[in-house]
């Protein structure tokens, strides 16, 4: 398995048997939104799926998985969406073949998708990683493996002697603990699973990691291992351990 | 004919009746122009008459007018107070006149706005943002067009600001409906009546009538001391001695910190801005009526409002300002002819030389201009979006045209389109061809932003531990500073952010954290480069000859200059920049005036920040800035790169600076919200900020967030030709200690200037965690030591303690069994190999030292790897970027994910 980050997604090829290009939380659409809290601004979608296909091009994946939030408006469809989506899914079709693990966004998403690109919402192991949204429990089969997931939107900041330097979007890696959550993870496989949080697509989102693992909001999150949890940039910089992080601000 | 003869009969007797028994000056100069229907602007010291002489005429004409009808003259002043006390003195003229006289504003009554609506009265007082609400309304514009004069009372106030540029605006919006009106402009004294001509009536002829100030000012400059309690008991014994006083204040927390302080007099009162309408018009009231005789107040109390007789103002620390000393100590003395005395009670240092200073040009009547915003695309777009509701649909050109009749909107075609096209794509109009349509956010966006005025949102801190709200940030704060994980400073205590949701802060306490932030402090007063020049010039010649001083003030600064003499300290003067290393940072001594020192520090701290890769926090007044670095850059290295600026290339740099600093991002935000981007209630949460600002590069709104900035904000101007002086020598640039004067002054602006890229931040982070990370070494020749200890506590070629032997290896935590392996007497094939790459690694250590170590700590470094990096043999950043790069690799492979 090789890995490759791409810092102008933020996206990540993995490379087993098959090259898969992996994008999350695109939110289409967030403009209508954004539009009901105050903020009124054009569509941006064209300018997203232009990165988008631009990613698509230069790292010239056999297929692309969507790992959920394509589009941004629950809990029905806006007329934005119904005006953008089938273009948007068009176009990215007639280029790589889609591989679609709905989240919790993806409300309605059904009628812009084709037969087969839909996966299960609790994920599924593909080339032996298992994907899914990142919003609830995987299925079973997915313990064990390197689960890449969405939904959560990892920023991290990092500070200089003197104030703020770097704010980007970035992974985490974690390992599970058993115990936690309301489902057990099975203890013969906890050991072996890795957790990867993708950064999301979406220029606008993000959220900082210290929230995320100090006050998880997600099953996954809940199961992670905080002690395990390291760091990458989008580019793949390693950062290092997210405990070394604290133990910084807490000096 | 005698002036007032010119006047209609029942106009004069009203006069006599009113006991006037002469005309002023001012009077005498207006009211001819005035009565002849010519455009004026009367420049005159408050108090001397204006209002009267401007509406004694306004009443002759009214009264030739048919009865009813319309608005026939609109007053207006920039505040609702000024409104209420313009009314009272109007009320009894109209009444004896038989005219109607009535107020709008945001304080009035639905049901007298409906009465209006009804039957408009003759003579309408209102402020400028009410004006605008008057177009939207059918049956006020319909009114509108009997509008025959507008009065613009305190017109100083608004032309230098957004504010005014809307209100021009306005006025040829009127003209419109009301063809060619009279227009007279009542302003204090200011550098540049021209411009404020200008401003008022565009191209159209306009006089201007100036009475003098300066003969009629009686000022002194008193030294008090920086002690408060000192400075209290002299503020006493002047208001003992004088009648009704006046105090001058610059700030809010003063006004109240006096205001505490003299409570037991019993006849003071407080007057601010933070203080309820009705506690401030008790206030004035009792002064009038002589009750109280001692008014604590700030910039409210400035403008016209009567207050009755006022013997004497004191100014309290320096006024910044001439125009702004002038216009204060103008409010003494208020009957005509009457010499107004003014005393500043100097409260330090760069206080006194600063007050004296500027008593000096007020003397010698050298007053600032008021400088008119010009194609600010903020203000167009407000008006585009009022007049795209007032009319419905208009054509384009058709609004050009009434934006170019201003004097501050020239040949703005291209500018207008943009504007057009920047509020279409946030929805607020639509555009057919040339045609602007009106959308129904227009309206609503109206109802919000009729003001230009920056109504700043307080957002509560509310802190999750305790459960209670712990106090509140100013909006720009949060805009320019604020997300999640954030720390900053706030009531002496550390807190640090959580979320930004649901228009509050959610904040936990912390403890130490690195680069916290600083408190905000709102934007002040900036003290002009001319001011701060002069003060410069004192401080290099010595001498007060020139300047109304008093012993205490000679002997505090003759013992100041003798201070930093026996210290060995450099004095800074308007000839010699200094610069000195303090714990925080490097100061540097630059006598430019706020203006300058904000445009020189963000070109230094951009470079600065580029050239060393950090952050740099900014913080300066009219005297001096702080440059907040890291340790390891000092006072000569920031010396290098002032020598080294080119004036040429500063307003580019500039431009770059600002871009990612809190205070761009704030107005930014400000004025995306006049092109309807952000409604006046938006709240920020969940989304980036920071980033939803990128969208607007290369916009019109960037556009004007720069040009605002760059013309009202800073002075480039001036810091590039003090630059120029430093090259041509006229300027000397001098390393000094650490001296009174480096350490003196409030630091009243702050920002910080983030380095173009994180890579500092993520290096630091890299080398913070290598050196915190455990290590075992591990003797490789007597194979009989080992030690666990963190890679910070190394030698630097750590040796066996048991053979002395410097063949030490060097582990990570979890190969600390391969060692045991080493041991045995006998290996598999595997284990032999598990040796030889320990071998390799103590060989790597033993001719690298304590470097092979850092590098072998590294994740997924081993001996392989750290020899690759060690044989480019970076140093310093370099060697770690190689680090960077190996760990790169390492997390894209397989053995990092399995």
């Amino acid at each position: 398995m090789k890995l490759e980050f791409i810092r102008s997604g933020p996206a990540l090829v993995i490379e087993n048997e098959e090259r898969l290009l992996v994008v999350s939380d695109l939110h289409f659409g967030i403009e209508a939104d954004l539009a009901a809290h105050g903020l009124h601004f054009a569509s941006r979608s064209a300018e997203r799926l232009e990165r988008l296909m631009r990613v698509i091009d230069s790292a010239n994946p056999d297929r692309l998985i969507l790992l959920g939030d394509i589009k941004h408006s629950i809990p029905s469809l806006t007329r934005q969406e119904y005006h953008e989506l089938p273009g948007i899914m068009e176009t990215v079709r007639s280029r790589v073949p889609l591989v679609i693990f709905p989240g919790n966004h993806d409300i309605g998403l059904e009628r812009f998708a084709r037969e087969g690109e839909i996966c299960p919402r609790d994920g599924m192991l593909i080339d032996g990683i298992g994907f899914l949204h990142g919003h609830m429990y995987p299925a079973p089969e997915l313990y064990g493996n390197l689960i890449v997931i969405g939904h959560h939107h990892p920023l991290l900041a990092l500070r200089d002697e003197v104030g703020c330097a770097l704010q980007e979007p970035a992974y985490i890696r974690a390992g599970l603990m058993t115990g936690k959550g309301d489902i057990p993870v099975p203890e013969d496989r906890a050991g072996q699973t890795r957790l990867l949080f993708m950064p999301a697509f979406n220029e606008l989102a993000g959220y900082d990691i210290s929230r995320i693992i100090r006050d998880p909001f997600s099953p996954l999150s809940r199961c992670m291992d905080p002690g395990s949890a390291e760091i990458i940039l989008a580019d793949g910089t390693y950062i290092g351990p997210f405990s070394a992080l604290v133990q910084d601000e807490d000096d | 004919m005698k002036t007032i003869e010119r006047l209609d009969p029942r106009v004069r007797s009203c006069i006599r009746k009113r006991g006037f028994t002469s005309l002023s000056d001012a009077q005498k100069q207006a009211i001819p122009l005035i009565l002849d229907g010519k455009n004026i602007v009367l420049i005159a010291p408050t108090g001397t008459g204006k209002t009267e002489s401007a509406m004694f005429p306004v009443f002759d004409g009214l009264l030739s007018l048919p009865a009813g009808g319309g608005f026939k003259a609109i007053y207006i002043t920039p505040l609702r107070s000024l409104n209420r006390d313009i009314l009272s003195r109007m009320q009894w003229w109209c009444g004896e006149l038989g005219l109607t006289v009535g107020v709008r504003h945001g304080d009035t009554p639905m049901a007298e706005r409906r009465k209006q609506a009804l039957s408009p009265p003759d003579l309408l007082i209102t402020t400028p943002e009410t004006f605008q609400a008057l177009f939207m309304g059918k049956r006020l514009r319909q009114h509108l067009a009997h509008v025959r004069y507008v009065i613009i009372d305190e017109i100083h106030e608004l032309a230098g600001s957004k504010r005014g540029a809307q209100l021009a605006v306005g006025l040829e919006r009127l003209h419109v409906y009301a063809g060619a009106f009279q227009r007279i402009g009542l302003s204090a004294t200011v550098g540049n009546p021209g411009d404020i001509a200008g401003f008022l009536c565009g191209a159209r002829p306009c006089s201007v009538v100036q009475v003098p100030v300066a003969k009629q000012l009686d000022l002194s400059v008193q030294y008090v001391g920086d002690d408060f309690r000192h400075q209290v008991e002299v503020l006493k014994k002047y208001l003992k001695r004088e009648g009704s006083t006046l105090v001058f204040v610059n700030t809010r927390v003063t006004a109240e910190a006096l205001g505490h302080a003299l409570f037991g007099h019993g006849d003071v009162e407080v007057h601010h801005g933070s203080l309820s309408k009705e506690v401030r018009i008790d206030a004035e009231e009792r002064f009038k009526k002589g009750e109280i005789c001692t008014l604590i107040c700030t910039s409210s109390m400035e403008l016209g409002i009567d207050i009755g007789r006022v013997d004497h103002v004191i100014q309290f620390g320096s006024p910044r300002e001439v125009a702004r000393l002038v216009q204060r100590v103008g409010r003494a003395g208020h009957q005509l002819n009457t010499i107004s005395r003014g005393t500043i009670l100097a409260t330090g240092f760069d206080d006194l030389l600063e007050s004296l200073v500027i008593a000096r040009k007020a003397g010698a009547n050298e007053i600032e201009p008021v400088v008119l915003p010009r194609q600010a695309a903020d203000v167009l777009a407000n008006q585009v979006a009022a007049i795209a509701v007032e009319y419905g649909e208009i054509e384009r050109p058709r609004i050009r045209e009434i934006c170019e009749r201003t004097i501050l909107f020239p040949d703005c075609d291209e500018l207008l389109e943009k504007v057009c096209r920047q509020m279409e794509d946030h929805r607020l109009i639509r555009i057919d061809g040339s045609r602007i349509i009106t959308t129904a956010r227009a309206r609503r966006y109206l109802a919000g932003n009729l003001s230009m005025i920056h109504d700043e949102k307080k957002v509560p801190i509310f802190d999750i531990v305790s459960r209670r709200t712990v106090g509140t940030l100013d909006e720009s704060f949060v805009v320019g500073w604020v997300h999640t994980g954030v720390v900053f400073i706030t009531k002496g205590q550390l807190w640090r952010v959580l979320e930004i949701a649901d228009g509050k802060l959610t904040v936990e306490p912390a403890k130490k954290a690195i680069g916290e932030l600083p408190s905000w402090e709102g934007e002040q007063i900036p003290v002009p480069h001319s001011v701060a020049q002069e003060a410069g010039g004192i401080r290099r010649t010595r001498s007060l000859a020139e300047y109304r001083t008093e012993p205490d003030g000679l002997a505090f600064a003759s013992a100041f200059f003798r201070e930093m003499d026996k210290n060995r300290s450099l004095v800074p003067t308007d000839e010699l920049i200094t610069l000195e290393n303090t714990e925080d940072g490097v100061v540097c001594n630059v006598c430019a005036g706020h203006k300058a020192n904000e445009a020189l520090g963000r070109v230094l701290s951009i470079l600065l920040s580029a050239r060393y890769g950090t952050t740099v926090g900014l913080e300066l007044d009219a005297y001096r800035m702080l440059l907040r670095l890291p340790s390891s850059i000092r006072a000569a290295d920031v010396r290098d790169h002032l020598l080294s600026l080119d004036p040429a290339t500063m307003p580019g740099v500039l431009r770059l600076a600002l871009k990612r600093t809190a205070l761009f991002k704030w107005k930014l935000v400000q004025i995306a919200k006049k092109f309807g981007a952000i409604d006046p209630d938006a709240d920020y949460e969940k989304i980036s900020i920071q980033r939803l600002l990128d969208f607007f590069d290369n916009t019109v709104v960037q556009h004007e967030a720069y040009r605002e900035l760059l013309s009202e904000y800073m002075d480039i101007d001036t810091a590039a030709a003090i630059v120029t002086l430093v090259r041509n020598g006229k300027i000397r640039v001098a390393l000094g200690l650490h001296s009174l004067i480096g350490a003196g002054g409030l630091l009243s602006s702050r920002d910080q200037i983030p380095p173009p890229s994180g890579d500092s931040a993520v290096l630091s982070t890299l080398k913070r965690r290598l050196s915190q990370d455990d290590v075992i070494l591990a003797c490789m020749n007597c194979r009989d030591w080992k030690t666990r200890t963190v890679v910070s506590r190394v030698d630097d070629h750590p040796q066996c303690p048991k053979c002395g032997a410097r063949l030490v290896a060097a582990l990570k935590p979890y190969e600390e069994e391969q060692y045991a392996i080493v041991k045995k007497p006998r290996k598999n094939a595997e284990e032999r190999s598990t040796e030889q790459r320990l071998l390799r690694n103590a060989n790597i250590v033993l001719s690298s030292g304590k470097k092979a170590i850092i590098a072998l700590s590294a994740r997924g470094v081993g001996p392989e790897v750290a020899s690759r990096i060690l044989g480019t043999l970076a140093e310093g950043d370099a060697f770690y970027r190689e680090i960077l790069k190996a760990e790169r690799i390492f997390v894209q492979t397989h053995r990092y994910w399995a």
